[in-house]
């Protein structure tokens, strides 16, 4: 996955710079720099590091592949640094066994709930989420998971919507 | 001079005193301390996705709440840090290595006691500097032109990604993919637009509050669930202040009187200077208190210096944080670039004209810090018993309160759903960057900065006339070049230094 990462970002960055030289001014008439300067300079670091960097990523999968040590779990580079620092073991602060899953699972519901926010409004859009989520990671609890996804929402509607007067999406029914 | 500085502190806590503005500060220290208290979640996160909160209050009461959840953040991350040896943040790492030990002794009631003695005695220190420091610098750099700024700016995001250990690379990629994000929009120069698609939405750029929030935000959040923390359980602690060993001994106090005074110091220093922070000024308050003791075998087995030291040294730090913050408008951390966001957010422009042309404001958010210290130090005694039962909620009933607060408060801000996609993608780019080694406060940092980075960049190249020697002409700029390029070539010499000396010594071991 790093690599893949890695490659996206080169990619952005070679678009941000084609794009960039293609619709901005880099020098005005009279010899100033234009719109286009500054980004041009950007975004030609950022190819030139973004194909280092991939360069780098490729290299340490090749590495791994060839000696068979695969990374199982990835963790947390500031934590890494520190642990390292302080002479610990990164999973005291890091945690330990990776859950993609789930992290694909929540990703998939934010999304849901962000697609829902214009569809039924905000607060059901909110209660749809809790429900879907709690009911998700702990169904042992049904009555809590109910009560926490209708308590919460109501709690944050009154508090954006009421207390701040935060311009909030109402549903068909107007709330 | 001194007198000066009195009557400003007098204004700051007319303001900062007032019933209003006590409410907030209590609000946000208390809230800052249950932020601290869940690991992974870091003052720049809680500042950030708390951030809409505060939208209905004047800039004033808004920005001394957000300080109040900035260093309370820092006194609660330690209260994990001893009990359950999980720091709340990374500034708090340190504080596991003698405060768990002790817990694990009996001790917990005194290690938190002490923490709090010493997390006050820093950030105190860290503000009585901040009073002296602060409007002198602020005076020093009000004869800045565009090339020290320029400067000053890369200098911090340099310092920021080379105190990121291996990942120097890739904090430097951060940094320009901030950079790029902030070219969104109409540039300032000319009025052209740039990479808006066409879109209206973008014509004011990409709005840093819902990028900060996502990549603080849900980043976080997803990185702790692929970590597998909303699948532990809620730890079960009881501790109570009534307990007769819940205070610390005349001997603790004794042994640390001088550890109170060192630690604050480094912790200051690495605080002014871009890019260290808190967690680098706990790291080596913690290890010069270790070389300085008679007895360093004692430390990491639970001695109370050795968590003294790096409470006092990241408390210190993150009041030193803010003298860059004020004073020149750079900040040197993830959390001070959100604080610096707040600032422009309300039509506040960070800098030596700060002091001057808004003088309730600073001393007002100044003097907020002494009575956060105050508030914070009492939370910490009296309110643990409270705090430790936060413990309690698991964090799957965390993440909704989480998501909830991002989403809507992203969307809060200008009625937009574009935006509330921005942060949501901002979020999966945040998660990536955590996973693989970027730096999201790197980005974020030069998001907020690149504006003023471009403006004072093509402001030096044109007085210069395209050949830039105005940043070797001016004798400040010229220091400042020479420190820039050692930030630069000092690695890369001591790298190659380390590949020929290694060598040579291994070439000589070998012919013996």
């Amino acid at each position: 996955m790093k690599k893949w990462f890695a490659g996206a970002l080169l990619l952005v960055a070679l678009g941000y710079t084609i794009y960039g030289t293609s619709t901005l001014t880099l020098y005005t008439q009279s010899g100033r720099p234009a719109a286009g300067f500054f980004p041009l300079m950007i975004g030609f670091l950022l190819v030139v590091s973004c194909s280092i960097n991939l360069w780098f990523d490729i290299r340490e999968w090749f590495q791994e592949r060839t000696s068979g040590s695969g990374h199982t779990h990835q963790p947390e580079p500031a934590a890494e640094g520190t642990a390292e620092a302080l002479g610990l073991d990164t999973h005291t602060i890091d945690g330990g066994q990776e859950h993609a899953r789930d992290v694909v699972i929540v990703f998939a519901y934010i999304c849901g709930f962000v697609a829902a926010l214009k569809i039924v409004g905000a607060l059901l859009a909110m209660v749809a989420f809790m429900l879907a989520f709690l009911f998700t990671f702990d169904r042992s609890r049904p009555v809590t998971n109910i009560l926490y996804s209708l308590a919460l929402p109501g709690f944050l509607y009154w508090l954006f919507k009421i207390l701040l007067n935060a311009s909030l999406p109402l549903s068909p029914l107007g709330f | 001079m001194f007198s000066e500085v009195i009557s400003n502190l007098s204004l700051g806590l007319s303001i900062a005193a007032s019933p209003e503005g006590l409410l907030f500060l209590l609000l946000g220290a208390f809230v800052g301390m249950i932020v601290g208290l869940f690991p992974g979640f870091g003052p720049a996160a809680g500042i950030a996705v708390l951030l809409p909160l505060t939208f209905g209050l004047d800039p004033t009461t808004a920005i001394i709440m957000l300080a109040g959840i900035y260093y309370g953040s820092m006194y609660g991350g330690t209260i994990t840090s001893i009990l359950i040896n999980t720091p709340g943040e990374s500034a708090t790492v340190a504080s596991t290595l003698d405060g768990y030990p002790l817990a694990q002794k009996g001790r917990a009631g005194p290690a938190l006691v002490m923490q709090a003695i010493a997390s006050f005695f820093g950030g105190t220190i860290g503000v009585l500097l901040i009073t002296a420091l602060a409007p002198s610098l602020a005076n020093f750099a009000s004869k800045f032109g565009p090339s020290e700024y320029f400067l000053i700016i890369a200098i911090g995001l340099l310092m920021l990604t080379t105190m990121m250990g291996d990942n120097k690379f890739k904090g430097f990629i951060s940094a320009l993919i901030g950079f790029a994000v902030g070219s969104v929009g109409v540039d300032v120069m000319s009025g052209q637009q740039r990479f808006t698609f066409g879109s209206p939405e973008l014509i004011g750029g990409v709005y840093f509050v819902a990028v900060a929030i996502g990549l603080f935000g849900i980043g976080e959040l997803l990185h702790c669930i692929l970590n597998g923390q909303h699948r532990q359980p809620a730890e079960k602690l009881r501790i109570s202040f009534r307990d007769k060993e819940f205070w610390p001994t005349r001997k603790d106090y004794a042994e640390s009187k001088f550890t109170f005074f060192r630690g604050s110091a480094i912790g200051f220093l690495a605080g002014v200077l871009p890019g260290s922070g808190a967690t680098l000024g706990s790291i080596i308050g913690y290890s010069v208190e270790k070389k300085v003791a008679k007895d360093p075998e004692n430390f990491g087995k639970g001695e109370m210096r050795g968590l003294v030291a790096p409470e006092a040294a990241n408390n210190a730090a993150s009041a030193g944080a803010m003298v860059p913050l004020l004073s020149l408008g750079i900040p040197g951390s993830g959390a001070t670039a959100v604080l610096l966001g707040a600032f422009m957010m309300w039509g506040l422009q960070p800098g030596p004209l700060l002091i001057v042309n808004d003088p309730g404001f600073v001393w007002g958010l100044i003097a907020s810090m002494y009575l956060g210290n105050m508030i914070l130090i009492a939370l910490s005694i009296f309110a643990i018993p409270l705090f430790v039962k936060f413990l309690d909620i698991p964090y799957l009933h965390v993440v909704p309160v989480i998501v909830l607060l991002c989403v809507i408060g992203a969307f809060a801000i200008n009625a937009s759903i574009v935006e509330t996609w921005i942060l949501v993608f901002s979020g999966a780019v945040g998660f990536a960057m955590k996973k693989f080694g970027y730096s999201p406060a790197a980005t974020v940092l030069a998001l907020v900065l690149g504006s003023m980075a471009e403006e004072t960049f093509l402001q030096s190249y044109i007085i210069s006339q395209g050949t830039l020697s105005v940043f070797w002409e001016r004798p400040v700029s010229l220091v400042l070049s020479i420190i820039l390029l050692c930030i630069v070539l000092a690695p890369l010499i001591f790298k190659l230094g380390q590949r020929f000396f290694g060598k040579s010594v291994k070439h000589l071991a070998h012919q013996k």
